[in-house]
Parts: structure tokens; sequence; C-alpha cells
């Protein structure tokens, strides 16, 4: 490379909990900022520059105001990318979609719920609202997938997100199938690159990365009877990370 | 097939041997020239036809055919097509900078064998004008052992044309005949225009004599060979080239298969008759 | 061929384990797995099935092929440690025997090759039936080649029969133990018998011979679309296939992006886009072809490529793995048979 690519990160509705990933990558990040250089990062340093090649979005976005941010952002930068369940698919902010959004202010702010500055709307993932050029999924990202990326980056070669499901990875790992326990796993619809985290600590696959590109939806919904499961308990696991996403991957809209 | 080991030496499939960009040149947008030298000083020894597995350090892999003719001694030559990783990290290689090679893989256009002494007929789509180029150019340097040669070639627009210069010599030289066409014309385009099948049908071919040989996208074949089965070539004197994924080159990964054949070892380059019931060919 | 008490042969692997890297099967939650073995006792020469297969040892889930540096290119790497591989049952050994065909034939695979020649196998006739194996009707319940020592429980302990040089050589105290009389070879026989029999626990209608004839008339059969309906295109059944080998290569560097390693990595033709090609294009975008593929490994192209044998060896794992409960290749296979 001749010159270092400048990346500024930016969240929005999340817990941070991603960018405290990148944070986390402790020494590594020494060897991050060796090939890119970081020109804003609200969580890591005070400096400020609105001049980047590559914007990292993390959070989803839930405010009117948000998408105009967003799409000046997008406007600015040569690569764009979302980090985080969050940003590349709304994650758990995407429950809220299931209510109205007056029931969902009320619950949360009670009787200062119709103040202008408490307005929200449905929750948009940032691939809602502008281009993405690369996602970074799960809830939280993996620094290691995270790191790769950023390498492939510098390299100028475009990163493989995996399109395969997770139980690739649990099978690779010698794992036990947690349907084996007549429990849900939502491994065989959700896309891999965690390396089967849950499943290798004795949980089922929660689907935080969100779905492959071509999800057997109908084959899991038909499955269930089997595991002694009804499709109800199907929809129940699947609200938490994938409330609504079938809608931008297929014509199922059954959840 | 050629039964080069893959390094000096060495027993490892897997394992490139060094080899340096001595010319790149854009040819189109998306289209690459590149010609490269094996640092060993050995020549290549590919057949027409024929593949390597070519890495970029720090990118990876990818099955690129070989496009210049055997009758070139000292190097050869490849058209890489922006299309993935390796391609676009070929495209910014200037001259001097290595790549690493593992082969020549694969069948070649029977040059030597049944193409010989008869009438040869090239239908050659985009890219695919790449890998048949070193058999034409083959038949080009061995004139006399052939009868008359005729070279179709199909590209989207008259700007993704391949290798103009040379196709005017093609054009130019005896006992050659050299049509082109574009799916889509631009301002400056007198030629044809229409896919490549529309430039059949006025072939003068004798279809005792003549091998005909197909290389272009996946949805080409059907058609170019409905065509060839209209002029009465019968099957066992077409050759087809075709492309899967030959990840390994070896046999063994398993990416490139068609139904039970595997396309790095018993192809690319296939007798069409041989292959003709095979479901997953065409 | 040797008579050995359950306590001498935990003993000898004590031994063995001093001296030697050891995998063996062993306890996992409530299944099976191999990895390294600390200590006899844990060793588990009764289990019914891994999860994955011994393959794991010779043609691993993910393996350095290759290191680089801008500056020195391409350097291969090769891990090869000697190790005992303890407690192998037929099956696997007879899928082990394929692969080292397929790996050794045409471009030799040095990697394969050199483990495989590290390896020293101690094999187990089964004690514990699994729940779906059908090695029984794949003639591969019992193995009576292919393995360094073979161990066999006979009543109360076992007979060992030490077959290659390699076996000798970690032999240590079972060298020396007393012979199997006839009546303990006769029992061993009878294990073999019993197992051809037990091992059945989804009944085979159509003869593995047949299988290549039924897959020439059963291109166009509904079973493909009928059962790809529920795929979840995840690989489980083939990843768990002691006689699966694809894969697929991929490139990482470090920080410097001057240098880095090429690995080869398991994959799966099940998977939506093993055979995309570069450009987008692909050339088995349909589950049912893939799933059908897959079958057409097992019953006829892979035995093209190795004179014959059949590419299943009725362990079962991919009934067991497959959440969706479409890979069974019995059902498959009757499914053809009941065509005719």
């Amino acid at each position: 490379m001749t010159s270092k690519p400048r990346v500024a990160i930016f969240d929005f509705a999340c817990c941070e909990g991603c960018q405290l990933q990148l944070v986390n990558l402790e020494e590594e990040l020494l060897d991050l900022i060796a090939v890119v250089q970081p020109v804003q990062w609200r969580e890591a340093m005070t400096e400020h520059s609105e001049d980047y090649d590559i914007a990292i979005i993390e959070g989803s976005i839930t405010r009117a105001q948000d998408e105009e941010r967003l799409k000046e952002i997008r406007a600015r930068a040569k690569v764009l990318i979302a980090l985080g369940a969050c940003a590349a698919m709304g994650g758990v902010n995407r429950l809220k979609n299931n209510f109205t959004m007056d029931d969902v202010r009320a619950r949360v702010y009670g009787k200062d719920s119709a103040m202008p500055h408490l307005d929200t709307q449905p929750t948009k993932a940032v691939g809602e609202v502008v281009k993405v050029d690369f996602a970074v999924h799960g809830c939280p990202i993996t620094k290691s997938e995270f790191t790769s990326i950023a390498r492939c980056l510098a390299l100028g070669k475009t990163p493989l997100i995996p399109n395969h499901p997770v139980c690739v990875e649990c099978k690779m790992a010698g794992n036990v199938c947690r349907f084996e326990y007549s429990e849900i796993c939502l491994g065989p619809v959700t896309r891999a690159g965690c390396g089967a985290k849950c499943p290798s600590g004795g949980f089922w696959c929660y689907g935080c990365r969100g779905f492959v590109d071509d999800p057997n939806v109908n084959a899991a919904r038909d499955i269930m009877a089997h595991y002694g499961k009804t499709v109800a308990d199907l929809r129940s696991r699947m609200l938490l990370y994938n409330s609504q996403q079938e809608l931008a991957n297929g014509p199922d809209t059954q959840y | 097939m050629a039964k080069k080991k893959t390094s000096a030496g060495g027993t490892d499939i897997y394992l490139p041997e060094m080899a340096t960009v001595v010319r790149s040149a854009p040819m189109t947008e998306l289209d690459r020239f590149l010609e490269f030298r094996l640092d060993s000083g050995r020549e290549l020894g590919h057949r027409p036809g024929q593949f390597v597995e070519l890495s970029v350090l720090g990118v990876g892999e990818a099955p690129i055919s070989i496009s210049s003719s055997p009758t070139q001694a000292g190097s050869f030559q490849m058209v890489a097509r922006q299309v993935g990783n390796v391609t676009r990290a070929l495209h910014a290689l200037a001259a001097g900078e290595k790549v690493g090679i593992r082969g020549p893989f694969g069948t070649e256009f029977q040059v030597d064998g049944a193409m010989k002494g008869k009438d040869l007929l090239f239908i050659c789509g985009g890219i695919g004008l790449a890998p048949v180029r070193s058999a034409i150019n083959y038949v080009m340097d061995r004139r006399a052992d052939y009868g008359k040669v005729t070279i179709l070639f199909g590209a989207r627009t008259p700007a993704e044309r391949l290798f103009t210069e040379e196709t005017r010599r093609w054009a130019a030289a005896p006992g050659v005949t050299y049509q082109e066409t574009v799916d889509r014309g631009d301002e400056g385009w007198t030629g044809n225009v229409g896919v490549i099948t529309t430039l059949m049908p006025r072939l003068a071919v004798d279809p005792g004599r003549t091998v005909a040989v197909i290389c272009g996208p996946p949805v080409m074949y059907k058609f170019v060979l409905l065509e060839l089965r209209k002029l009465k070539i019968s099957d066992a004197n077409v050759y087809v080239s075709l492309e899967r994924h030959m990840k390994c080159g070896v046999g063994k990964c398993g990416h490139c298969q068609v139904n039970g054949i595997y396309v790095c070892q018993k192809g690319p380059v296939f007798r069409y008759s041989d292959v003709a019931e095979v479901r997953e060919a065409i | 061929m040797k008579s050995v008490s359950a306590k001498a042969l935990l003993d000898w692997v004590d031994d063995l384990i001093r001296k030697r890297r050891v995998m063996g099967a062993q306890a996992r939650d409530d299944r099976f797995t191999w990895g390294p073995l600390a200590r006899a006792a844990d060793l588990r020469l009764d289990y019914d099935v891994t999860l994955l297969p011994p393959k794991v040892f010779l043609q691993p889930p993910r393996e350095k092929l290759l290191e680089f540096s801008r500056a020195g290119g391409y350097t291969s790497c090769v891990e090869a440690e000697p190790f005992v591989l303890l407690g192998v049952h037929p099956y696997d050994l007879a899928a082990i025997r394929q692969m080292d065909e397929v790996f050794s034939q045409d471009h030799a695979d040095a990697r394969y090759l050199k483990r495989r020649e590290a390896a020293t196998i101690v094999a187990v006739d089964v004690q514990a039936v699994s729940a779906n194996t059908f090695a029984g009707h794949m003639g591969a319940s019992h193995v009576e080649t292919g393995y360094d020592i073979l161990l066999t429980r006979i009543g109360d302990g076992y007979v060992a029969e030490l077959a290659t040089k390699k076996g000798e050589a970690i032999a240590g105290a079972l060298a020396s133990a007393a012979d199997a009389d006839a009546a303990a070879q006769e029992a061993r026989r009878e294990v073999w018998a019993q197992n051809a029999q037990r091992l059945k626990k989804h009944e085979l209608k159509a003869a593995p011979a047949d299988w290549p004839g039924l897959l020439r008339k059963g291109y166009e059969h509904s079973v493909w679309e009928e059962k790809a309906k529920l795929c979840f295109s995840c690989g489980s059944c083939t990843l768990t296939c002691p006689t699966c080998y694809c894969f697929d290569a991929r490139e990482d560097v470090g920080w410097s992006l001057a240098r880095g390693t090429r690995v080869r990595i398991w994959d799966s033709c099940m998977l939506a886009d093993f055979a995309k090609v570069a450009g987008g294009h692909n050339f088995r975008k349909n589950k049912a072809d893939r799933y059908r593929h897959r079958y057409y490994r097992k019953g006829q192209y892979i035995p093209e490529k190795i004179g014959g044998q059949i590419a299943c060896v009725g362990c079962g794992r991919c009934i067991t793995a497959c959440v969706a409960r479409i890979a069974n290749p019995v059902e498959v296979f009757n499914r053809l048979a009941e065509a005719r």
C-alpha cells in the first residue's frame, strides 16, 4: 500500500459492544493501526476528521435524522462496512418492529412518550438505507473475523464472508448436534463465520449472524414436529435476531 | 498430460513455483494481458487448451487458461478478466513482480491429433478466445498442416473485443476466414450485431473434413452446438472447452466435477461426443 | 494372535502413551470422539460410533498447506509426526483404505500419504452397535486386512492380531502375551459373523453392487427433488462422512501483509456455493442437483475412480448428523430399487 486507508467508525442505535470488541483487540490494535489509520472513533480517540476512505458503521437506524447522517457518511466513504448484527440486519433492535411505534414509545418512556425528541421509527439495517460493501456479522462481532477482513481490505482483497450454515463449523468442531438434545438450534439457517462458538459452548445457535443467502426456513418449520417442537417454538427462537429477516431473503413471510 | 513436477525437485502437488511478470498491458476495461517467465528458466511445457493454477501472494490461487501457443518459447501469456480477488490482483501487477504457478494441467485441443489436416472452425465467445488463441496461433505457425481455418468471435460490445490487432492479422492470412460480432454495437460500429450463432448459418463448411472448437460463456454452448448440427458436423468432430472451478487442478478437491468427471483432469477440453450424454456438462 | 486380559490391555495402552502420541476414541458429552489420549482409563473401546471419523487425523479439518513471504515465495508445510490411532472400527478402516486410493492415484497427495505412513492403526471390532449403522449391509462390519493391530473383545479379554511390522513395533507387552487358542480364534470369527448381522439398523433392500446400476437409471427420479426440499445445504452429511474428502484452499496474511499461509479446509459439495466459478455462475445451483450429486459420488463417481468400491461404508453418521432427516442412503437406495 502506498498510503494507509483512513478509517472512521460511527455508532448508531446499539450497545456499542462491537466497538468494544475492537478496543478489546488490545495489542493487536497496534497491528491494526499499522495498516489502517483511524481518523474518527468516538469510543477510542479524541481526534476527529471528516476525510476518510472507509466508514465502519455500528448500530441500527431508528430515527429519520440518523438516516440523513448515514447518507452523508456514505457519500464521503469509498467503502462502507456494517459492523455487527445491529448494523448488518437490525439486530436485537429489530424486535421493536413487532410492535406499533406508539406502543414502543409508551412502554419505554411512559407519560413522556409523545415528546418530539423521543420520536422513533421501525428499525432498519444499514443496508436498508445506504449501500453496504461488507458486513461483519455477529452479536458481538468475532475479533478474528474483523481483523481478517481488515487485512483483506488493506490488500485490496474482497473478504470471504461465509454463505454456508453454522453447522459446517459446528461439525468441524466435533460437537454433538443440539437437535440431539431436542433443542431448536438456528445453526442450519444461520450464516457461519463465528466458529460455532455457542454450540461449542453447549448452547443452541441464536442466529446472531443472520440467515445464509438462501435459508431453508420452510424446512426448519417442517421438521419441528420430529423434535417435539412447534412452529411457534421456532418462531419465538427466531424473534431475537431474525424478526422479519426473511422479508429481505425470500417470499416466506410466515414469521 | 504433462508429467512435470510442480517445483524444482519437489513432489508437493500444491506448491507453486515462482514466475515473473515480463509484460502487462490493458486490453479492455475488464481484461488484462499478462506475460510470464518461470524463474527456474524452464519452459512451462504446455499444450494448447491447458491451464495453470496461478497464485498472487497473499491473495490466493485461481485457474487461468494459457493463451499463448507453445510454439512461442521462453514465456507464456494469459488474459486475466477481473472477476475475483486473484484476477483483480493480477491487474495491479507490474512487470518484474512475482506470481506462483502450478501446472500446466488438463487436456489439450487436438492440434497434433484430430485437428491435423482438417478444416478448422473456431467459435469463441468473450474471454473464451483466450485459451483458443493458443490453438489458433499454433495452427498459424504450422499453417501447412491444416486446411481451411474459420474463426468466429463474439463479444458483448466493440470495446470488449480481445486481441484486435492479432485478429486483424488472422483475418488477412491466406486460407483464413475471420468473422466477429457484438451483442450491442456502438456509434462507430459497422460490423455484425447479434449473438455468435447469427454468424453460423452463412458458413460454407465441408462437414466431412471440419473439426470445430467451442469456448465461451456457459450459455453459449447449447446454441452453438445446435447450429453445428445444422451444419452436419458430427459430435465426434467437435471439441468444447468447459469452464469450472478447477481449484486444486489435480483431481482431488471436487470443485470442478461435472457429474463424475474431474474437469481439471479429463478436461477442460472434451470431445463433445464424449460428454454429450453427461448431464451437467453443457 | 495373542490373548490378553482387559487389564493387561489397559496396561499396554498406558505404556504406549508414555512412548508414542496416541489418538484414541473417548467420550464427549453423550457421544464419542477422537482425541489425544492422556491415559488408558479414558479410552472407550466400547464406543458405538465417533462424532467425526478418524479422517480428522489424515485429512484434518484445517491444515496449513503453504507458508509464503514476498521475499521468499512459497514453501511447503507438512506435519506428519508418528502417532497411533487407537480403536478404529472396521467400517472406518474400510473408508481409510478408500482414501488411501484416492490420495495416492494420479497426482499423489504427499501430505495425506505422509500422515498415513506416520499412522499406526489399531483397529477394534465393534462392541456396541450405534443407532444408525448399516455397515453389515456394506460389507464393512469387519475387516481382515488394513490394520496394524486388530483387537477383538472376547469374553473378559481381547484377542490381538499383530498384523504388520508397524503393529509389532508398538506391540510391547502384547508380543509376549499368550498365543490365542483355537477357541479364541473361533470366537473372533463368531464376533465377525454376529457383527455382520448386528450392524444392520436399517434394512437395505438394494445390494451395494447394484447401486451404480440404480443410479444410472435414476437420474430423474423424484426422490432427489422430494428429499432436497428439506435440505439446509449445511454439509453435515458429508463433513461427518469417512469417505468424503473435498476441500477448499484459503489464504491469509499476517499484519505485515507480506507473509502468510495457505490453508486447506474441509469443503462440501452440499454447500450452496461449492460449484460457483469466479464471475458468479453456479453450476450446481439447485439443492436437488447438489443432493443428488452426493449420492452419485457415493454410488457411482468415486467407485469409478477406485476400482468399484462403493464410497459408503454404512457408518450411519450422515443419518444421525442430518437435522432434516433426509441423508439416509438406505432410504434413498431402497427408493431407487422400488422403482425398478
